[in-house]
């Protein structure tokens, strides 16, 4: 059951090297053949400055991080109860190969929910704003989880 | 390649082409498990996801859903102009199931100098089953 007094949380930052060859892979996992994600030139004639990271490039960093695992045993949530409920992304603008990024996950809210059924949940909302290596503001991810109980 | 793509030319009611994708295989989600980093076996171990009570073995990653929902949105709307892009899981998806992705615009507007589209998406199975309902903005370039 999810410690439902770590509302305003944070916890270590994540920092993730954006790289070339994962840009192309979440592309073919995705099965997304638009050169675009694929091959620099085809990038950029279509007017970027390099392939651009997709847009849920970002749940690579939180996956791979190493983080989520402690993050998930201080909320005390059963991992196996847990069900995505929702993910958003704002973007301030595109992440290239080579670029830096780094963010502070923060719980914004937690609480708990019954549903129509009468089964009672705990809703947890996170909240990652990203920057880059020049300080600057990239995208910021927002993710609900629910734990069943 | 997208053609190049002006405010002007988007107008409320205008329809995403659709993106109907699969049946997703197994290796799929194994391919995104490597990917993301999310390697819940309840993606790639049948016998575990059976064990917790699915019955037709792995479910594909609710990521994996969004990012081809993503695929249709960029198809649609260069990366360079997205904005905005969020979804809410409403179901799992089995393995072997094709899931359709839809959309439409649904406003258009100038906001804090930017010339915003609003559309909404939509991503069902072969049945109809709703998996992913999201909603995204891009800011488009005028003439």
């Amino acid at each position: 059951m999810a410690d439902l007094s770590k509302t305003g949380v944070e916890y270590a930052p994540i920092t993730w090297e954006v790289e070339r060859g994962k840009i192309r892979e979440m592309a073919k996992a995705i099965g997304d053949p638009n050169p675009v994600y694929l091959d620099k030139d085809a990038a950029i004639q279509a007017g970027y400055k390099d392939i651009p990271a997709t847009p849920t490039f970002l749940t690579v960093p939180m996956m791979w991080c190493d983080q989520m695992p402690a993050i998930i045993g201080d909320l005390k949530i059963n991992f196996m109860m847990v069900l995505h409920g929702e993910e958003e992304y704002e973007y301030y603008q595109l992440m290239y190969p080579g670029d830096v990024i780094t963010g502070t996950p923060k719980i914004t809210k937690m609480e708990e929910k019954t549903s129509k059924s009468g089964s009672k949940m705990d809703l947890i909302s996170m909240e990652v704003l990203y920057t880059n290596q020049r300080g600057e503001k990239v995208a910021k991810a927002r993710s609900l989880l629910i734990e069943r109980k | 390649m997208a053609e190049q793509m002006y405010f002007e030319d988007v107008n409320v009611g205008d329809v995403m082409p659709e993106l109907v994708k699969g049946p997703l295989q197994k290796l799929q989600f194994v391919m995104y498990a490597g990917a993301s980093g999310d390697f819940n076996p309840l993606h790639n171990d049948d016998e575990f996801a059976m064990a917790v009570g699915m019955k037709n073995g792995v479910i594909s990653h609710g990521m994996l859903v969004m990012g081809i929902v993503g695929q249709a949105i960029t198809a649609w709307f260069p990366q360079k102009y997205l904005k905005k892009f969020g979804v809410r899981f409403a179901g799992m998806t089995q393995k072997n199931s094709t899931i359709t992705v839809s959309g439409a615009v649904t406003d258009k507007r100038a906001e804090d100098g930017e010339n915003i589209v609003s559309c909404e998406v939509i991503a069902k199975d072969e049945n109809g089953d709703v998996k992913i309902t999201g909603h995204f903005e891009a800011s488009l370039p005028i003439k």
